[in-house]
């Protein structure tokens, strides 16, 4: 039992934080909301930090790490906000690839990956009302051959237009849940393929519709037709546990703006922070904060262990996540006053990104019922 | 991140859980968890628990070796109050000597003090209070008044104090009284050890809103403690008041708070509404789910405090979460247990467990008062964790300042 990060991740998370604050902190993320394209300076200074590499395998030229070693990061990089399909590349693609992949995927993929010449994202939503993995539409059919027809439009993908290839599940078998999935890998600039960039709520975090009519090749089916499913799923729990990383690297910034404000703006002579409406407030944030963060820990060592009680680890750090983070970063726009409410004022940047993931791979009553379900079947 | 404990450790969790089979009370494992309602028989019944748990080396856990402990590590001390909660021991009567007392005495006592006091603590032969409270001084402790006043060897103590905790069992109270009061008010405090069987104290118990009697009320009038039992120096109390919360800060009580969500979670699978089963509920599992992802943060937290703590040695201002996340936890879940009851909710003594449920449910109205209520503990979030502008009534003490 060693509930804390080891002496390497809290390295990495202090060199990431410094890249970050030699590069104006969250600046990297406002240039991407006012419709700058910086991913691929972003990505290029990333990898030379390995950051890419975290997730791949030692023996494809990676660090071979988990889900603690990338949530450690994440949340440094989530401090800021940091924009690129990291946790979508990290925590969905690479180990899906190095999971499900033959032995030619990986060398192709893998090292790209890790040299950071290679983005990965997910495009498994065809409806953008429905849930996981309902959503993913039977918009592909498999051949005598092995190779994919798709035909169909993916929507709410992230960065689509950023990254070497997309991880598309298209349902080819009729079954429920997460059966009938078959995995592909896209380029969104081949053939057969349209990119429509959507004008998303978190504009640090773009999402893409992505037209497909195309057949992809069998060296570019992953894993067996019909059957990627599951491993789909525990790439949306890796996703989960990353974006609550980022998110609680987001709240405890949250959290430190607003303990500095409230103690330096005075107003009825006293510093507002001496107020114990504020005062407590933010105390709460805190503890929120630390709790989504005991949370995360927990599942992305969970999942790193194969623990069976990862699906309930996870679906708490979500459904705790989702909500009480949400709630934080609206406190920090109410202690900062009519400021907390500007464009300049980075609390409306967090609050965003909170509103956009809610939902995304599973709302937090979706995530609640599964932990309960995961709970009885202890 | 490792949350596994190590074979050693689980190897002291089994060697506690076939000590606890052998030794708790006929029925206990079962499920006959009576504790008797009786005063007297209650006393007997918990004083012979404690001394029970002194034979078995597992009353002074944390305790070092020379003072009849076991120098268990603070992960052990987890795995203590992980199981123990599972088997819903006992309260030990003497929480309060061993707990907090005890380890203030080992920092601060002299050798005389550690030599007539520590022995008799872990056995349960001297059961200790803490006197702290007083009808005008709350959550504002250093505005206490109850007197000490030097008289040849001897304090003399005249005052009242409140909401003590096992006064009418304890033999020995841990007295925090005014010396001074020409200075500002956290000076002029001493901490005193008194006996507690004597003329001039008596005690009388509150009639709790749960229709128990836990604490009480506290009279001294010209009680005598000899000047050798000061603690720490005279007028210099406060410090010897702020090591003793400190250890407060180092307990937790999310394991018990697990466990009960745990026997509710049973509850709910084997009780139906409407025809089907509670767990079968959206809206009991929405709420089933949420007090579960809590009772895991704050468990996670309480391990990362530990995991700290065993690097830092001294448990730090964030054991303040463990306090206000329990405190809240407690209430909403024992809210929960008494809402699923449907219309039996309203019965109390002839509700389930005859009438536990209900009074747990009650409880927890004083728990988050208890230890400092839940708007001081965000008081010390604010301002020692995070930095934030104190109240200038609410300085706990001047010497922080200088």
């Amino acid at each position: 039992m060693r509930a804390k990060l080891t002496d390497e991740q809290e390295r990495i998370q202090e060199t990431a934080e410094d890249f970050l604050e030699s590069n104006g902190g969250i600046e990297f993320a406002r240039r991407e909301m006012e419709g700058e394209d910086v991913v691929d300076e972003v990505w290029s200074e990333i990898s030379d930090l390995d950051y890419p590499a975290v997730t791949v395998p030692i023996d494809h030229g990676g660090l071979g790490e988990g889900m603690v070693y990338l949530s450690a990061l994440l949340e440094a990089t989530g401090r800021y906000a940091m924009p690129g399909p990291l946790p979508e590349t990290a925590a969905v693609g690479a180990p899906l690839i190095a999971e499900l992949g033959d032995e030619e995927q990986k060398d192709e993929y893998l090292p790209a990956v890790a040299d950071g010449d290679c983005r990965l994202s997910l495009a498994a939503y065809n409806d953008r009302n429905e849930s996981l993995p309902a959503a993913v539409g039977a918009d592909g059919e498999v051949a005598d051959d092995g190779s994919v027809t798709i035909s169909g439009t993916k929507t709410l993908v992230p960065y689509a237009d950023a990254v070497g290839e997309v991880l598309v599940a298209t349902r080819t078998r009729e079954a429920g849940g997460y059966d009938g999935v078959t995995l592909c890998l896209v380029d969104p600039e081949s053939e057969g393929v349209s990119v429509e960039a959507l004008d998303s709520l978190d504009r640090t975090r773009p999402l893409y519709d992505l037209e497909l009519d195309l057949t992809v090749p069998p060296e570019r089916v992953l894993g067996p037709a019909h059957g990627g499913g599951s491993a789909l799923e525990r790439a949306a729990d890796r996703f989960t546990v990353a974006s609550c990383a980022m998110l609680v690297g987001a709240a405890d910034r949250a959290v430190d703006m607003s303990a500095e404000y409230t103690t330096e703006r005075t107003q009825y002579g006293q510093p507002i922070g001496k107020f114990q409406a504020v005062k407590h407030r933010t105390a709460d944030m805190w503890i929120d904060m630390q709790s989504a963060r005991s949370l995360t820990y927990y599942a992305a060592w969970a999942l790193d262990a194969d623990d069976p009680d990862a699906t309930r680890a996870v679906s708490a750090a979500k459904s705790y996540a989702a909500d009480r983070l949400h709630r934080v970063f609206g406190d920090d726009m109410w202690n900062h006053g009519g400021t907390g409410f500007t464009w300049d004022h980075d609390a409306h940047i967090y609050l965003k990104q909170a509103k956009a993931w809610r939902n995304f791979l599973g709302t937090p009553e979706e995530h609640r019922d599964r932990l309960i379900e995961a709970r009885l079947s202890e | 991140m490792d949350f596994e404990y190590t074979s050693e450790q689980e190897q002291f969790r089994e060697e506690l859980q076939a000590w606890l089979e052998e030794n708790l009370p006929d029925g206990w494992t079962e499920g006959d968890r009576d504790v008797p309602d009786d005063q007297d028989e209650r006393e007997q019944f918990l004083r012979d628990w404690q001394a029970r748990l002194y034979e078995g080396n597992w009353a002074g856990l944390h305790w070092p070796s020379e003072y009849g402990g076991r120098d268990a590590s603070l992960l052990k001390q987890t795995v203590y109050r992980e199981e123990t909660a599972k088997y819903h021991t006992p309260q030990q009567i003497n929480a309060i000597g061993i707990n907090f007392v005890g380890p203030t005495l080992m920092e601060l006592g002299t050798d005389e003090q550690k030599e007539r006091y520590l022995p008799n603590m872990l056995n349960g032969e001297e059961v200790w209070c803490q006197g702290y409270s007083e009808p005008g001084a709350g959550s504002d402790i250093a505005s206490l008044t109850t007197r000490a006043e030097r008289d040849g060897d001897e304090f003399r103590i005249n005052g009242q104090k409140i909401w003590t905790s096992y006064a009418h069992y304890a033999d020995w109270c841990f007295l925090v009284t005014r010396t001074d009061d020409s200075g500002l008010k956290h000076e002029g405090i001493t901490t005193i050890l008194v006996d507690m069987d004597q003329e001039g104290v008596s005690t009388s118990p509150i009639h709790q809103a749960s229709d128990e009697e836990g604490f009480n009320q506290m009279y001294f009038d010209d009680a005598v403690a000899p000047a050798e039992n000061v603690v720490g120096e005279v007028d210099e109390g406060w410090d010897v008041v702020m090591t003793l919360s400190s250890f407060e800060h180092g307990t937790t009580r999310i394991f018990s708070i697990e466990q009960r969500y745990k026997d509710i979670l049973e509850y709910c699978k084997n009780n139906t509404r409407n025809g089907q089963p509670l767990v079968q509920d959206p809206v009991v599992r929405q709420e089933l789910a949420d007090l579960d992802s809590r009772i895991q943060a704050a468990k996670v937290s309480h391990l990362r405090n530990v995991s700290k703590q065993m690097e830092t040695g001294m448990p730090g201002p964030e054991g303040s979460m463990d306090l206000v996340v329990a405190d809240e936890l407690a209430n909403d879940l024992e809210n929960f247990a008494v809402n699923i009851l449907g219309p039996e909710a309203a019965l109390w003594e002839d509700g389930p467990e005859d009438g536990q449920w209900v009074r747990d449910y009650l409880q927890t109205y004083g728990s988050w008062i208890a230890a400092g209520t839940g708007d001081i503990q965000r008081n010390i979030i604010g301002e020692r964790v995070l930095g934030m502008p104190k109240d200038d009534k609410s300085q706990t003490s001047h010497r922080e300042e200088s």
